[in-house]
């Protein structure tokens, strides 16, 4: 089977819901394969994101490229509806002053058909989240 | 076109007129309230303040806590992650002018190292006679904390709306900056 980066509007992954949208920055930035174009949340924390794979996919390899986050959590879920999510990761990342910051995740157990991130805190009153990549594989559709 | 979201913390000394200010501010000077009842927990007060010459608005969260002790020990917790400062004394009590740097620096350590746009408000302008905190006074001090200052008079429903703006446009101008340097990462 292909590998494939799972999250690219390309490859039918879609942002289903953000809780902050500048019209200049929408969520699609972050999974546009391009790390110029970036999401921004718009003030006060928890954010949150859901990435929609309209698949079922197992995810080896994550990667967020962001600006001022501080903890993250990632949750998962492998039902039709996003629903019954279930906490897959939390890391604290560390603030990189005028780089973006480059988490890598390589996660046990990446069966998923939605990805739900939560930006619990930020090192600002504004982060961005610029790519998320998932390398992994398509299992198959959903029915 | 984007609306932005602030958590605004009201500080100062109990019966400068913050719970009225914050009050009045909601209601569009509808209501002056002339009990004075003490705040002991946490009110919130939300309201949409359009930013001038841009089609973009700030949504202030407006957290009105306790000014006097011992209700103000729990303020750490309300207090978290605060993006904008609104600032009260009363203009005709010096003590609680004097008291406005101990609210700002206790404010300022709920996010070292990240800027508080903030603004300075001495309320009770009708009480003229009284008047014990020279405006010069405030503005000097208010320009060495970074802090834009202003006058009210709840009572007389006078400029209450002010403070509120300029904290909205403050931190509008926070994002166009925080926007910038996303944009100049890659």
């Amino acid at each position: 089977m292909r590998k494939v980066d799972l999250c690219l509007s390309s490859e039918g992954a879609e942002v289903i819901l953000a809780t902050s949208s500048d019209e200049k920055h929408p969520p699609e930035n972050m999974i546009d394969g391009n790390p110029e174009t970036f999401w921004t949340t718009t003030g006060m924390f928890p954010q949150e994101f859901i990435i929609c794979f309209h698949k079922q996919v197992r995810i080896e390899r994550l990667v967020i490229q962001s600006y001022f986050v501080r903890t993250l959590r990632i949750e998962k879920s492998t039902s039709k509806e996003p629903v019954d999510f279930e906490q897959w990761i939390e890391r604290d990342l560390v603030h990189t002053e005028g780089q973006l910051q480059s988490e890598e995740i390589m996660g046990r157990d990446g069966h998923a058909t939605y990805l739900r991130f939560i930006i619990i805190s930020a090192f600002d009153h504004f982060a961005s989240v610029h790519s998320i990549s998932a390398e992994g594989i398509a299992l198959s559709n959903l029915s | 076109m984007v609306k932005l979201a602030a958590k605004c913390i009201l500080a100062g000394d109990s019966t400068v007129g913050k719970t009225t200010l914050a009050q009045i501010f909601r209601s569009d000077g509808a209501q002056f309230q002339k009990n004075y009842t003490l705040t002991t927990g946490v009110d919130l007060v939300v309201k949409t303040v359009p930013v001038p010459d841009t089609g973009d608005s700030v949504e202030l969260f407006i957290f009105d806590s306790a000014g006097k002790e011992p209700f103000s020990e729990m303020l750490d917790k309300l207090w978290e992650s605060p993006n904008v400062l609104c600032l009260v004394y009363d203009v005709t009590n010096e003590q609680s002018f004097q008291n406005c740097s101990k609210w700002l620096e206790k404010a300022r350590a709920q996010s070292p190292g990240v800027s508080l746009p903030g603004v300075l408000v001495g309320n009770k302008t009708d009480l003229a006679s009284r008047r014990a905190v020279e405006s010069a006074q405030a503005r000097a001090w208010a320009l060495g904390q970074g802090l834009e200052c202003f006058e009210t008079s709840v009572k007389e429903m006078e400029n209450y709306e002010a403070p509120f703006h300029c904290l909205a446009k403050q931190f509008h101008r926070l994002y166009r900056e925080k926007v910038e340097v996303f944009q100049a990462l890659v």
